[in-house]
């Protein structure tokens, strides 16, 4: 083995044992887990299939997992878009941007339990802030436009919608990677585009967003993996996956309230199986249609540079 | 490479030094320590830090390390995790409609022998309701701490503002609703009719009733009408939400938001039962003795407890917290002489007067320290009067789930008006499985 590979071995070597200590064998752990009856009190107890055929008449899983699926959705598209739309609108150098990047940060930099307890004020549905902008003009406890505001704890899909918006505000992460991304690109490219008289909406379709796709392609694979993950914390902390019954129960929760409140740990790592399946769908999906549209040369390393 | 070598050497010794000191502060605690893991309130984590402190001082020698959950359902979770990992509380606190899942799977040490062996402790000194409620299979599994049940809480400011009579021992639901009715008002102090704020008309000021649609709420109503909520109480396989006597009273519980007494889910959100009392915007509040700590502090008004209302005859549902002792506790010794200072009269006195729970030792509950004189509520005795009618709900490991399955189902009807038969069967299909999985503690 060379100097520089075992130099490269020895570097690794301290995040490989925390990946193998710390995710793989609880991650074998609990995949082992999910073919017992456990309750941490007394022994464990093979049950085989049995939590997965559980699984299948749960009305709570039934209802998580189609209410997770269309978080994933929704919430993916739209907290890309949006991040992609302020990286590109934020990237100049101009008078306060270096404010509004921050702001567009700060709110991923609040600990998501205050960050939970934020929004149930927020959403409020008479002293809240959000309702009483939008009844600003109304009349009767009514909107501007002769509506009700939105039922945000109470009403399923104004309940979902309030999750959904509560995840878009938190998207630093992905504005900070776009942004650094579209810093980058070079220059040259822009120039033959203004030489060739391409409009703004050309620039971004044939320029920027085929130049960008390769960490466009890696975010919507991140966004999807953590996004069966992140609508954990809002839920326990702002609906509690009401309105009842299960209007905004997602995976993440059926598997705590399973584990941590009637002490199912087997049947709750069925669940987290069943999440691991999910998601390995979805990116599998996402993969497959960027890989064909990539050889069609819609985006990532055959995109063309306009003038080519 | 020698500079990498180095760091990573350092780091391997920095990690290992902090695991053993880590090891050795847990690994050799003194013999008589006693772990005792509880959750509530801060008046009442306030209450159990006084009380271990208490015991340390009438007891040299003896320390008590208090763990505090954050809520109950954090309890549990720390209990099972901690049992798992080998170092599980000497001693905690839990509500009996959860302790089942603990006594079934042999997670407590009995206390039978123990009580009839101690010099201090008797069980004829506590109300047998209570200590029933804990007793699995002829053992004794715990010790009662409390021994609670609901009561109707109002503002009898109130009541005199508007010329209502008080609340008097026996009156019939409705009765109460009568009343909600009388009291549900404007802002103007005229009667009117609550509702949702696509109907609503005047907005109310305040509403007649709080009451939370759950089946604990619905189960001493169901028993006063001669009627039960399982088929069988010692080992059960269903809701028996069907009977005529259960059907009057579900279909009496689940009118309360038509005929316009009590906030809608919106109100609800805003502001719960608990703080819309508080504010003077609710007349009547069911509710258990939990309560009593946070209305002290009321200085706007008065208020008191009534009886809960009945249908035919009288009946209460018991709430009630007790000491476990785990089997893995290897201070048992300890941990009961603990128990033995906590549930004397000097310990017991002293969670008493924190106002939140109803003494389960006899000869407290019915002394000053719990009744009280001069402080609100003035008719803590109903809370006694209660005890004969208290029943306690199936002990079965599965119980919170059926509670939150049954929650979810009749919160949806209340506040969403499902027809009555729709409801009972969506009750019955969200249970029947859960207690098919369930081993009665009985």
């Amino acid at each position: 083995m060379s100097r520089d590979r075992r130099q490269l071995l020895l570097m690794l070597t301290p995040y490989l044992v925390g990946l193998v200590v710390l995710v793989l064998l609880p991650a074998a752990a609990t995949m082992a887990m999910a073919f017992t009856e456990t309750d941490l009190i007394a022994g464990s107890r093979l049950v085989g299939w049995d939590n997965f055929v559980e699984l299948t008449g749960d009305p709570a899983v039934r209802a998580a997992v189609g209410n997770s699926l269309s978080y994933l959705a929704v919430s993916v598209p739209l907290r890309l878009v949006l991040a992609v739309g302020l990286a590109l609108l934020l990237h100049r150098r101009a008078r306060a941007v270096g404010t509004a990047r921050a702001a567009v940060l700060l709110p991923g930099a609040v600990p998501e339990l205050a960050y939970g307890l934020l929004w149930l004020w927020l959403l409020n549905p008479i002293q809240g802030p959000v309702n009483q902008l939008l009844m600003l003009g109304g009349q009767g406890g009514r909107t501007m436009f002769g509506s009700l505001p939105p039922q945000w704890l109470t009403d399923p899909e104004d309940a979902r919608a309030g999750i959904v918006l509560m995840s878009l505000f938190t998207i630093g992460e992905t504005f900070v990677i776009v942004l650094t991304a579209r810093l980058a690109l070079p220059p040259e490219a822009y120039e033959l585009a203004e030489l060739e008289g391409a409009h703004a909406g050309q620039v971004l379709r044939r320029v920027t967003l085929p130049l960008l796709a390769p960490v466009l392609t890696v975010l919507v694979v991140r966004d999807t993996l953590l996004s069966l993950q992140a609508s954990f914390v809002p839920t326990l902390v702002v609906t509690n996956g009401g309105p009842p019954p299960y209007a905004t129960t997602y995976l993440s929760l059926v598997l705590y309230q399973d584990a941590f409140e009637y002490l199912r740990y087997g049947y709750a790592a069925a669940v987290a199986a069943l999440m691991l399946a999910l998601t390995a769908v979805a990116v599998l999906i996402q993969w497959r249609l960027l890989r064909r549209w990539a050889s069609r040369g819609l985006v990532g390393g055959q995109a063309r540079l306009p003038g080519n | 490479m020698k500079r990498t070598v180095a760091l990573l050497s350092l780091l391997t010794m920095f990690t290992a030094t902090a695991v053993t000191a880590g090891c050795g502060a847990d690994a050799d605690p003194a013999a008589d320590t006693v772990s005792l893991l509880v959750a509530g309130t801060p008046d009442e984590l306030a209450a159990y830090r006084t009380l271990a402190a208490e015991y340390e001082k009438a007891s040299p020698g003896a320390t008590v390390a208090l763990i505090e959950a954050s809520s109950a359902k954090d309890l549990m979770t720390r209990v099972s995790t901690s049992i798992a990992g080998n170092a599980a509380p000497d001693l905690f606190l839990i509500n009996y409609r959860t302790f089942g899942q603990f006594a079934t799977k042999g997670a407590l040490a009995p206390m039978t022998a123990r009580l009839a062996a101690s010099g201090s402790l008797h069980d004829k000194d506590f109300y047998p309701q209570a200590m029933g409620a804990f007793r699995w299979r002829g053992e004794q599994m715990c010790l009662p701490q409390n021994i609670s049940s609901l009561a109707v809480y109002y503002n009898r400011s109130l009541f005199t503002k508007y010329q209502v009579p008080e609340p008097v021992a026996g009156w019939h639901w409705n009765d109460m609703v009568a009343v909600a009715q009388a009291l549900t008002r404007d802002a103007n102090g005229r009667t009117v009719r609550a509702g949702e704020p696509e109907t609503a008309g005047t907005p109310v000021a305040v509403h007649g009733l709080g009451i939370t649609p759950e089946l604990i709420r619905l189960a001493p109503l169901i028993w006063s009408n001669g009627g039960d909520i399982v088929d069988d109480p010692n080992a059960p396989t269903r809701l028996t939400l069907d009977t005529p006597q259960a059907r009057q009273v579900l279909q009496d519980f689940l009118e309360l938001p038509k005929i316009g007494v009590v906030p809608s889910d919106v109100e609800m959100e805003t502001q719960d039962h608990e703080a819309r009392f508080a504010a003077g915007k609710l007349a009547m509040f069911v509710s258990s003795r939990r309560v009593t700590t946070a209305f002290r502090a009321i200085t706007g008004f008065e208020w008191d407890v009534a009886p809960l209302p009945q249908y035919q005859s009288p009946a209460n549902i018991l709430h009630s917290d007790a000491y476990c002792m785990t089997k893995a506790s290897s201070h048992q010794d300890a941990a009961w002489r603990f128990l033995e200072y906590a549930l004397s009269d000097p310990g017991a006195a002293l969670m008493a007067r924190t106002g939140r729970t109803v003494p389960s030792r006899t000869s407290v509950a019915t002394s000053p320290a719990f009744l009280s004189p001069g402080t609100s509520p003035a008719r803590s005795q109903i809370f006694l009067d209660t005890i004969p009618t208290l029943r306690a709900v199936p002990t079965i490991s599965t119980w919170p789930e059926i509670e939150d399955a049954t929650g979810k189902v009749l919160e949806n009807a209340f506040f969403h008006g499902d027809p009555l038969d729709k409801v009972i069967a969506d009750l019955d299909t969200a249970t029947r499985a859960v207690f098919q999985r369930g081993t009665a503690a009985r």
